[in-house]
């Protein structure tokens, strides 16, 4: 049988990798609809946590509400963030425009914009020191099957991933809201010209993404207790590079590609200095995009 | 002819004998900081200029490389003696020679993922500043106590140190300068208007977009030479992914492949938060706040691409200026 401390190492990277993976699936859903990376994720993931934590110490809900209202805090940073730093570039619909490079790297730029803007207002507000979470909230409470010990937070948050995961394949699948969206995704154009409202689908995608992102933050949050303002940069970086290593467009794919990597950064840590793990992280990223420019698993696309 | 020549002499004057009157006059330490700063960054805002604004590469990096110039320059001037005349070439070779590697492979990815590639590469250089203790000190930082020593004439009064800044900087600006305005920066905008037309034309693209970014490479590393022989003291957090979002807001602010534009907003975004500084801590916010209303508002920056080319081209005569009794040729 496997040694006890690698079953161990596993099962840390097992919820490490659903941590990502929570947090990619709205990063690749924003992505796969609108064809630009949204940098200002992390910082919806981090209004996420805070909306929580504010509702914590304000009346003390159960934790489903807390969720909750993470969950609608993330809908609304959405709303906002499409609105202010996406909108109005889509000023110019024709197809050159809707494809060229420049109007591609504005709404990067100008997602930067709004994360540093957002992220400085936090910090502003709250400091940038860590927050105390009220205990009787935290996920981590010991569980121990055979030699190894999880906490009830792994458990809470790869229910929430299956569910997250199911729910939206369903939603893209089977829902007419998913088919506007797999429609815009595809060709925004033209969607337009059938008569699917695009603007709207893609405020929907925001919402859908960005509340994904909030909760992921709270969970997170809850799961290690700390909260704080810049929280959102690595696991960020951690959610892109499993995009890409997952192919850009396809959430499974990106889910996966999460779980690989918290694995292996875990067990990474057995023969190196823990403060080098996200090394394995970047090395992960250039590796796919020099060698995979597919991605693992993802659908052929222009990159190189 | 005598206007081209009349405002390079302004600007000259401007940068060695009115800015030094000003700095004197008031006669405060922390002004001779600010100008220090402000050239360095202007600096470094010239040559993410020829990746970012000239070739097109959107470059999440920059302040990596930056970080290697410095690291380079002050280990080999604390713990082996080198000083600045060796050491400042020696740090620019060195990011230069770190861009290269980066360089090879990610070169011929397409513009967003090359954003990315480089992102990753900083924040790995960041790692490595922060956590290998036994070569940068990690998250101490490294002290730099030798003073800048140049060619054996030892200069540490402020004035000094602000002639040596200023007069490395006007130099690597001048060279900056000459690269994009010319034949060669010409071809590296026509890699960033369309490389596929730009290759069908006879360009080497992956060559040319190898040789921007080791090239600004280099400048950043000079940069990071600078700030460490005028701060004494570099630590990981001055070399963070923010320090690259910085530089890159001010290229943006400035305009996209606009020198004189870059120039005024690394300035800008160097000076206001100190003006406001009775404000409050809020220096990065304004970055972000800048970044997006010059996105948003002025796509083209505070001083567009196209009227800084007429503006080169026609008041600093930059190789366009035909000689007597010949043929103007345009662009050369």
């Amino acid at each position: 049988m496997l040694d006890p401390y690698i079953l161990q190492q596993l099962a840390i990277g097992l919820s490490l990798g659903m941590i990502y993976a929570l947090m990619a699936i709205g990063f690749t859903l924003i992505f796969g609809v609108l064809n630009v990376v949204n940098f200002a994720h992390g910082e919806v993931y981090t209004i996420g946590a805070f909306a929580g934590l504010m509702a914590i110490s304000a009346f003390g809900p159960p934790l489903l509400v807390v969720l909750f209202i993470a969950l609608a805090a993330g809908a609304l940073a959405g709303f906002g963030l499409e609105r202010m730093a996406f909108r109005p570039f889509r000023r110019f619909s024709d197809e050159a425009s809707l494809k060229s490079r420049a109007m591609r790297e504005a709404t990067l730029m100008s997602s930067l914009a709004m994360s540093i803007i957002a992220r400085e207002a936090m910090e502003m507000v709250f400091g940038s020191q860590f927050q105390t979470v009220d205990l009787a909230y935290l996920i981590n409470k010991p569980i121990h099957i055979g030699p190894i010990t999880i906490v009830n937070g792994d458990l809470i948050i790869l229910g929430v991933t299956l569910l997250m995961l199911g729910g939206l394949q369903w939603l893209l699948k089977k829902s007419p809201i998913g088919l506007s969206i797999r429609a815009v995704s595809n060709n925004a154009l033209g969607a337009k010209y059938c008569g699917i409202n695009t603007d709207r689908t893609i405020i929907i995608t925001f919402v859908i993404g960005s509340a994904m992102g909030a909760l992921a933050g709270i969970l997170v949050g809850l799961y290690y207790g700390a909260i704080f303002p810049s929280m959102g940069f690595t696991p960020g970086i951690k959610a892109f590079v499993a995009m890409v290593m997952g192919g850009l467009s396809s959430v499974p794919g990106a889910v996966i590609s999460a779980i690989i990597l918290g694995l292996s950064e875990s067990l990474s840590t057995s023969f190196m200095p823990s403060v080098w793990s996200d090394m394995v992280a970047y090395a992960f990223l250039l590796l796919t995009l020099i060698f995979f420019p597919q991605g693992l698993f993802g659908a052929r696309r222009e990159r190189v | 002819m005598s206007k081209s020549l009349l405002i390079k002499l302004g600007l000259l004057v401007l940068a060695f004998a009115l800015i030094p009157a000003l700095l004197v006059g008031f006669d405060k330490g922390y002004y001779y900081q600010i100008a220090t700063i402000a050239a360095i960054f202007m600096l470094l805002a010239a040559s993410l200029h020829l990746v970012t604004g000239v070739a097109g590469l959107l470059h999440l990096g920059h302040a990596a490389l930056y970080g290697v110039g410095a690291y380079v320059a002050a280990i080999l001037g604390a713990n082996h003696g080198i000083g600045f005349t060796l050491g400042l070439p020696l740090a620019g070779l060195s990011a230069a020679a770190i861009a290269f590697l980066v360089a090879l492979p990610t070169m011929r990815l397409m513009s967003i993922y090359f954003a990315v590639a480089t992102l990753g590469i900083g924040q790995m250089l960041y790692l490595v500043f922060l956590n290998w203790v036994g070569l940068t000190n990690g998250p101490n930082g490294v002290m730099l106590f030798s003073g800048i020593n140049l060619f054996g004439l030892e200069i540490d009064s402020d004035l000094g140190i602000y002639y040596v800044v200023a007069g490395i900087v006007a130099i690597s600006i001048l060279v900056l300068n000459r690269l994009s305005h010319s034949y060669y920066g010409n071809a590296l905008r026509s890699l960033r208007e369309d490389d596929q037309c730009a290759s069908a034309m006879g360009i080497n693209v992956t060559v040319m977009k190898i040789q921007a970014f080791v090239i600004s490479a280099f400048f950043a590393g000079i940069a990071g030479a600078l700030w460490a022989y005028t701060t004494g003291y570099i630590s990981p957090n001055d070399f963070h992914f923010s320090q690259s979002i910085l530089i890159l807001t001010m290229v943006v602010v400035g305009g996209l492949g606009s020198l004189p534009g870059v120039l005024i907003g690394a300035l800008l975004l160097i000076l206001l938060p100190e003006a406001l500084r009775s404000v409050g801590d809020i220096r990065n916010i304004i970055v972000g706040v800048l970044m997006f209303s010059a996105i948003l508002f002025l796509p083209k920056g505070l001083f567009g691409e196209v009227s800084a080319l007429n503006f080169a081209r026609r008041v600093l005569g930059q190789g366009w200026a035909a000689k007597k009794g010949e043929k103007g040729i345009g662009w050369k």
